[in-house]
């Protein structure tokens, strides 16, 4: 009977080693061999993975989170400003078990020195399929680019990835548009503390572990908006930094340093800033990391001229509104 | 755990059961699935649970109640002298009928109230609406615990069972509660009588290697059909019955048949995916399909689709209403003046009204299945009426009844009877349903497909093609099942490399041409929605 | 038996045991069959007795139909 046992499971673990390796071998095929949208990769993923397209070890700051990150954090007026380079892996409604994702992707070949992360992630919560899916996905990756069977081509069958793809702006997104928001009951006190989702807290847990071992200074940002910042969810954030030990600016509340004006500066009713609320936010902001980080400035080097050629892209796109 | 055809499902719960399951000594294998069922029901409709557990509790109840009443009988008459024996049985027979009536208001009174009590009290405002009277009606919203249409019909033909003496009522709480609530079947069903799976359930059977490489074969079959078919319809069938006012009757009647075919992938593939898990355990369930688009009636197909729900209905709604004194009498008057043939066909077709009212509201309260079991009853009618017609003529055909072309138009005509009315029950209500229907007839072209608009209504030349090979793929599989061909035993019996290259790839099948993730709108499970 | 003949004259009732479950009766001859079975043995057949297995083959029916009579 025991001996049944052993022999069965043993071809049950034969054949699930068997499938690990052709899935592993789908997942080469149908993986994308450069990051642009043209060879499979979504629209968000490839503002997200404009960062693959970058020079190794060349990214000093690194930013991921949802939404919020890229309407209000702009590395190209950073670059301007004070000569270091950031990138932003943020995309719309980021789960945080993407954030920590496109964090293990970029430290595959890129080591800032700085990783901020925006904390309006951290509250969102979605579930339990979507986790283990997402998880799944990380190991095969054939489960998020199975649908590429409509356009393999040769080039598919025994080459290698080779991404050549970046975006000027550095994942921002700019947006010129202004409706004002309602700032009435905006980060009224309150001693109130918004419970941090289990598997966030997780995946919060594993974030840092993993920034930790790449000497990277994991920063928490929360960056303004009236609809999804307040009192109780600052607190939350409060505690966690304290009992983490990390650095934690919440955006929020420095109305002097950041004046962010809610008539003005807001693309949809303060769930967004536009580019004039990001202009605020990323002056404050690049001071700060300039100034406590000790980053470098590379404006003259040599090997991020192609940093300056995006930066003219970006002042045309921004003046053309 | 939305679904059964899921990662989450098959992949991560599946197992952990099973395993529990495995290491557990026999007499607590019982509890395991009884735990894991409820977890399960609690992981998809949360609290309402409580309906869940109530039923269970007053199942038992009552079940005991029918069972004390009957042994009370036998002990009467065994007591009473012959002659008043009669008298004896006419007591108690009524005393248990005011039980049985109790026990199933108390049950049916739940789903009709959950399910039916808005579409009624918004009829009856509008009636009285219409009749200008100034009543208005309050419409009441409740939110529908998951499976409650599945296990409210087990928990009646439990107790009609007990009532009739046919088995004698559970003491076992657990084991009635798992016959009730059993994760894979609670969703969709099958809908289970007790003497099925009650006691093989609580048993704890061991595992067994063959039982759970045929359970897994049957999910992955499953998988296949909701996962690379059903879901790769959705977005067309979604685009055309919501804005179908845009589109020719060809469209429709492409819409149709997709949705026809994305209907019977998706129940029929749930359904292997539940009789695939329960297997793993060793418990048989019964089967709810059986090649349906073989039948050459309507009458056959209601044998072939969703077959429990019909034995249900048949068991205890056609024959004791049939057989009810008022309509027997009829059936023995009419069987005299109008023959063997059309007297049972006309007192049945009382009782078969009922049967196909009770079929279409049992999928939804709506207009749309009121006329979707009205109109299987006229066409079931209907062939009755014209039957010694039709052998007649048929008869007279070269070759006989049975020939090759006549059964191969015959299972044609079947299918597009069957379309037609799946157009109506998906249609959003009867009156799309029938504009629909007239432009379908009215305003049949192919240029959609001259002009190549088809390929824009969310499916490309590529969907289309995957599609096409998957359902051949079924459709191969079906006729060898119609044949009789035992194909899991054939394939259990071939060489290792042979075997496992068939599951090889049919799992990089599902994973490859599943219709998952960006791009796709998977469906809902839409028998869950019953 | 004649009655049987009556309904179904193209099945052989003698030889086959599975009237139902290989589908040769349907319910609306079931029905007709109870109505006559009642009147000719003078019985009433409650629906708990409408079981496949009552009604597979002729012996079966034969014998629901002995035991309904024993129990009066």
């Amino acid at each position: 009977m025991k001996i049944r046992i052993a022999a069965h499971a043993a071809k049950g673990a034969c054949f699930l080693i068997g499938l690990v390796v052709l899935l592993l071998a789908a997942s080469w095929l149908f993986m994308p061999k450069n990051n642009h949208k043209a060879f499979g990769f979504t629209d968000e993923e490839m503002l997200a993975g404009g960062i693959l397209g970058e020079r190794e070890n060349s990214i000093n700051v690194l930013v991921v989170g949802d939404s919020e990150a890229y309407s209000s954090i702009s590395p190209m007026q950073m670059w301007e400003e004070h000569g270091f380079s950031a990138y932003l892996c943020s995309t719309s409604a980021q789960p945080l078990y993407d954030s920590y994702r496109y964090l293990r992707q970029a430290f595959t070949h890129q080591s800032p020195r700085v990783v901020i992360l925006e904390t309006n992630a951290i509250f969102r919560t979605y579930k339990l399929r979507d986790y283990v899916l997402s998880r799944a996905k990380v190991l095969f990756s054939v489960l998020r680019y199975h649908d590429r069977w409509k356009s393999l081509s040769a080039n598919d069958f025994g080459g290698t990835a080779h991404y050549t793809w970046t975006d000027d702006l550095k994942g921002f997104r700019f947006h010129s548009k202004s409706v004002p928001a309602d700032a009435r009951q905006y980060m009224k006190p309150t001693d109130a503390v918004q419970e941090i989702p289990l598997l966030n807290r997780a995946c919060l847990a594993e974030m840092i572990a993993l920034c930790e071992e790449n000497g990277a200074q994991l920063v928490l940002v929360s960056t303004p908006s009236t609809l999804n910042w307040n009192y109780a969810r600052h607190n939350s954030i409060a505690a966690l930094a304290k009992e983490h030990g990390l650095p934690y600016l919440d955006l929020n509340t420095m109305q002097e340093e950041i004046p962010i004006d809610w008539k003005n500066d807001t693309r949809d009713r303060g769930d967004h800033l536009n580019y004039s609320g990001a202009v605020k936010v990323t002056r404050y902001l690049g001071r700060y990391l300039k100034e406590q980080y000790g980053l470098p400035d590379n404006r003259d080097a040599a090997d991020y001229a192609a940093w300056n050629e995006s930066l003219q892209h970006y002042r045309n796109t921004v003046t053309r509104g | 755990m939305a679904s059964y055809c899921s990662l989450l499902y098959a992949g991560v719960f599946l197992p952990i059961v099973l395993l529990a399951y495995g290491v557990m000594p026999q007499r607590h294998r019982s509890k395991v699935l009884l735990a894991a069922s409820y977890v399960f029901f609690w992981s998809v409709s949360g609290k309402l649970i409580v309906f869940l557990l109530a039923s269970t509790l007053s199942l038992h109840h009552c079940g005991l109640w029918l069972g004390t009443v009957q042994d009370e009988q036998t002990a009467a008459l065994a007591a009473a002298p012959r002659e008043e024996r009669r008298a004896v049985r006419a007591r108690y027979r009524r005393q248990l009928r005011r039980v049985l009536a109790f026990a199933l208001l108390l049950h049916i009174g739940t789903l009709l109230t959950l399910k039916y009590a808005a579409f009624f009290s918004t009829n009856l405002d509008r009636a009285l609406d219409a009749l200008r009277l100034p009543v208005s009606v309050p419409v009441p919203a409740f939110v529908l615990p998951i499976g409650i249409s599945f296990y409210t019909l087990q928990a009646a033909g439990y107790l009609i069972d007990v009532y009739r003496g046919s088995m004698r009522a559970d003491r076992n709480l657990g084991r009635l509660a798992l016959f009730l609530g059993f994760f894979p079947q609670i969703m969709e069903g099958p809908i289970c009588r007790y003497d099925q799976t009650a006691h093989a359930l609580w048993e704890g059977r061991p595992l067994c290697w063959q039982n759970i490489t045929f359970g897994m074969q049957r999910i992955l079959f499953g998988f296949f059909k909701k996962i690379v078919i059903a879901d790769r319809l959705n977005i067309l069938i979604q685009n055309v019955f919501a804005e179908h006012i845009q589109y020719d009757g060809g469209v429709i009647a492409l819409a149709m048949v997709c949705y026809t075919c994305q209907l019977y992938m998706e129940f029929s593939g749930t359904m292997d995916v539940v009789i695939g898990s329960a297997e793993m355990f060793g418990v048989r369930l019964p089967e709810n399909f059986r090649q349906p688009f073989f039948a050459q009636s309507i009458q056959e197909f209601w044998m072939r689709w969703h077959i429990t729900l019909g034995a249900w209905l048949r068991d205890y709604v056609f024959y004791p209403l049939s057989l009810s004194g008022p309509l027997k009498k009829l059936t023995g008057a009419a069987r005299r003046h109008l023959g063997g043939h059309f007297g049972p066909l006309l007192a049945g077709a009382a009782a078969l009204l009922t049967v196909w009212l009770c079929n279409g509201l049992w999928h939804g309260a709506g207009w749309q299945y009121i006329f979707f079991g009205l109109y299987h009853f006229a066409l079931i009618l209907l062939a009755g009426l014209t039957a010694p017609l039709t052998q007649r003529v048929t008869a007279a055909l070269p070759g006989g009844r049975d020939a090759a072309p006549y059964r191969v138009l015959r299972i044609l005509r079947t299918g597009l009877l069957v379309c037609v009315g799946e157009l109506f029950f998906r249609a959003n209500g009867l009156r799309a349903g029938l504009s629909m229907f007239r432009r379908m007839v009215t305003d049949f072209t192919l240029q959609s497909v001259s002009d190549g608009s088809v390929l824009s209504l969310g499916m490309d030349r590529y969907d289309f093609f995957i599609v096409l090979v998957a359902v051949l793929v079924v459709l191969a599989v079906s006729v060898l099942r119609e044949r009789g061909v035992p194909l899991r035993a054939g394939l259990a019996r071939q060489h290792i490399v042979l075997r496992w290259a068939v599951y090889y790839a049919a799992i990089l099948a599902v994973v490859i041409f599943g219709a998952y993730g960006v791009g796709y709108v998977p469906v809902d499970p839409i028998y869950a929605a019953f | 038996m004649d009655i049987l003949r009556s309904l179904r004259p193209d099945v052989d009732f003698t030889s086959c045991r599975d009237l139902i479950d290989g589908r040769y009766l349907d319910s609306l001859i079931i029905l007709a069959l109870v109505a006559e079975l009642e009147e000719a043995f003078d019985i009433t057949i409650p629906t708990a007795c409408i079981v496949p297995a009552n009604f597979n083959s002729a012996e079966a029916m034969w014998e629901m139909v002995t035991r309904l009579q024993e129990e009066g």
